[in-house]
């Protein structure tokens, strides 16, 4: 049967669905009740979209909104745009104009004198407004490889971020994004992981561990103060992958690193960077610092994950207005060092099939870390093989941006995916390994769809798997 | 010389040029107003890296993938660009320093220069009519702007090579061209080039904060290394 193709219309065209909204206006939730989840209400949005676009523009923006000169360059930089080459939405300029007409439209004045000679637009109901969102939440995974690639400077990721929280402001959402948000405003972490269930699933894993080791020495220490570490996770550990906190916990055990998870604050994923609500991103990441200032920890570790990297190392300090006190790492970092200090000691000889790595586009375009996951990765693989183009070049996972919450757009995800899939089989490796849990869901979705022989891993899991467990760690 | 082109070329232009520095000061006091937030994280690299990364990236073919895969894309920007400095520079030269131009190989050098970038421009207008992507984003302003550089340009060419006695309606028209061009150019995109600098700037100022730009060498070498050989 042939694949059917979701057309622009298909995405541009997706209905808002506020089913989690009006529930959750209903049930009273706290952050609704106290106005930080927005929810949509039909009425004079366009007037509140205008406001808040006059209000929040900044000089970055405002000159990425003012420079483009529309010469092109960046549509083979998007995958969108690779994978739907005759579909002129498809390509970064086309949807950061959807936003740009409007600035020019209402802010800039040039584009005031005479709109139509510069393509300044207007958004005129709810309907356009639902539009906006369809294009900057579904065609776009904001990975900012289109920034690096414009010969002007103009940083396109940034502008879809921005439109992405006026429409946030809105409650003109896809629903996901919503729901994630909400659970993250609720409880403090993007799955709504009870404190029972983290507590549950860090003790099973400590039990694990034990067993696996052999000692009963082996912690996942829970809120103790003054230690070195503050770890912190993505929610998908508890939920889905509690083997890469028992991964840590051994290598940490190992290296006799002095840790701890705090109770609350533990989670560094951050939907604002999604969505655009600096707010959620302040909120989540303050969590994160208090939680560092409480126990009086030395530095803040972030386990493997893309935007939550970015959102803790970089974007939350200035979200929550807070000024960086403590060293703030990716866990790849901390194994990095271990294995310069002699902390810890691997055998490559136990990871011998053929490993690639992904870059995640948060940790490697806008972020810092390109060479230090290669350095791990040649030391505990015997077969390590680039994918090309990688580093600051790599294409997304095609999950990221929150996509793989927006089951709307799918299908055009996984269309555009075709991508990534044929750099992924061109390296002919049977792992993927990314420092990235939204990644690791997001390749599982390619190779699924595109039937690819390889599966995804992670640095932890190969630094773990390659670990030499000294005898004095495991009696 | 004729009255109308002795004021067209001192003081049209002059007057021209100081509206056209007015409208860019009021341009760049309203892109001030927007304000910029402070950074509270320790940096990871160095901000003046980044910023003259940034900064140079255009004179850099290699260091973007849209540059670097498209060799005669970037050429034509190359000469596209000689091509508006050569007319520009043409227009206070003519004026202010015609013995200059009477050194034959150097208005030849000038007129070859505007001539290619004359070419360029019709390409970049063929591609801009042609190419549906550079359709569907392209304003009215993008196709006038584009076509003005063109006839420019030709006028520029004709200017260099016009000789009084024949007639002066060639200088007329560049100099009165580049007047227009001093008055349309702040409204148009043909501005980008105060733009630029403030683009490449914050957005090298955030990548090098964070120790994404500039990339080291050896870096960039094995990323384009696995380009050539994919």
């Amino acid at each position: 049967m042939r694949r059917r193709k979701a057309g622009p219309s298909g995405v541009v065209e997706a209905p808002l669905d506020v089913r989690s909204q009006v529930q959750a206006r209903e049930e009273g939730l706290l952050s609704v009740a106290k106005g930080r989840l927005k929810t949509y209400e039909p009425g004079d949005n366009v007037r509140k979209f205008l406001d808040l676009l006059g209000r929040r523009v900044s000089r970055p923006l405002a000159v990425s909104l003012t420079a483009c000169v529309h010469c092109g360059l960046c549509a083979e930089s998007c995958h969108y745009f690779l994978a739907r080459p005759h579909d002129p939405t498809m390509t970064p300029v086309w949807k950061a104009d959807q936003i740009r007409k409007i600035f020019k439209r209402y802010v800039d004045w040039t584009g005031r004198v005479v709109p139509w000679w510069v393509k300044a637009g207007s958004v005129h109901d709810d309907e356009d407004l639902n539009r906006l969102k369809n294009i900057v939440f579904g065609t776009c995974s904001a990975c900012r490889r289109c920034s690096y690639n414009c010969p002007m400077g103009v940083d396109t990721a940034l502008l879809v971020r921005f439109t992405r929280g006026l429409l946030t402001e809105l409650g003109i959402v896809p629903e996901g994004v919503f729901n994630v948000s909400r659970d993250q405003w609720e409880t403090g972490n993007q799955m709504a992981v009870t404190e029972t269930d983290y507590l549950e699933t860090l003790g099973w894993m400590r039990d694990e561990l034990r067993t696996e080791l052999g000692t009963d020495t082996v912690e996942i220490p829970v809120d103790r103060p003054d230690c070195e570490v503050l770890y912190t996770i993505n929610p998908r550990e508890i939920k889905f992958d509690p083997r890469s906190i028992a991964h840590a916990a051994k290598i940490f055990h190992v290296a006799g690193e002095s840790w701890t998870l705090p109770k609350w604050g533990w989670d560094q994923t951050n939907f604002g960077l999604f969505s655009g609500d600096d707010k959620l991103g302040a909120f989540v990441a303050r969590n994160v610092y208090e939680a560092a200032e409480r126990l009086r920890a030395k530095r803040i570790v972030i386990s493997e994950c893309g935007h939550g990297y970015r959102s803790t190392r970089w974007e939350g300090y200035t979200w929550a207005d807070f000024d960086q006190k403590r060293p703030t790492e990716s866990v790849v970092i901390t194994l990095k060092r271990y294995l310069e200090e002699g902390r810890i000691a691997v055998d490559p000889g136990r990871n011998t099939e053929p490993v690639t790595f992904h870059d995640s586009c948060n940790i490697a375009r806008s972020g810092d870390l390109v060479e230090e996951p290669r350095e791990v990765l040649a030391r505990v693989c015997a077969d390590f093989r680039e994918m090309f183009p990688n580093r600051r070049e790599n294409f997304c996972c095609t999950g990221g941006g929150g996509l793989l919450s927006m089951a709307e757009y799918r299908p055009l995800r996984l269309e555009v995916a075709k991508i990534k899939a044929d750099q992924l089989r061109a390296t002919g490796a049977k792992l993927v390994c990314t420092m990235c849990h939204n990644c690791v869901d997001g390749l599982n979705d390619v190779i699924k769809h595109y039937k690819l022989p390889m599966r995804v891993v992670q640095v932890l899991e190969l630094v773990a798997n390659a670990l030499v467990v000294p005898e004095k760690s495991s009696r | 010389m004729s009255s109308l082109l002795r004021i067209l070329e001192n003081e049209v232009q002059i007057a021209a040029l100081v509206f056209l520095v007015v409208v860019y000061a009021v341009r760049l006091a309203w892109l001030f107003r927007f304000k910029v937030h402070k950074d509270r994280t320790v940096a990871a690299g160095s901000e003046g890296a980044g910023i003259g990364y940034s900064l140079m990236a255009i004179a850099m073919p290699w260091s973007m993938e849209s540059t670097r895969r498209r060799p005669g894309f970037y050429a034509q920007f190359v000469i596209f660009h000689l091509g508006v400095a050569a007319a520009i520079a043409a227009s206070f030269v003519i004026p202010y320093a015609p013995g200059f131009f009477e050194i034959r190989p150097i208005a030849a050098l000038f007129q070859a220069i505007i001539a290619a970038a004359f070419v360029v421009g019709l390409i970049r207008l063929v591609r801009r009519l042609t190419n549906p992507v550079l359709r569907e984003v392209s304003s009215p302003d993008d196709y006038f702007s584009l076509a003005l550089l063109v006839l420019w340009f030709a006028a520029g060419v004709l200017a260099l090579s016009s000789r009084p006695e024949r007639g002066e309606w060639p200088l007329i028209l560049f100099f009165g061209l580049t007047a227009f061009f001093l008055i349309y150019v702040p409204f148009s995109k043909i501005g980008h080039y105060l733009y630029y600098p403030l683009t490449r700037f914050y957005l090298g100022r955030a990548l090098g904060h964070r120790g994404a730009l500039p990339p080291a060498r050896q870096k960039r070498a094995a990323a384009v290394a696995g380009e050539r050989r994919s």
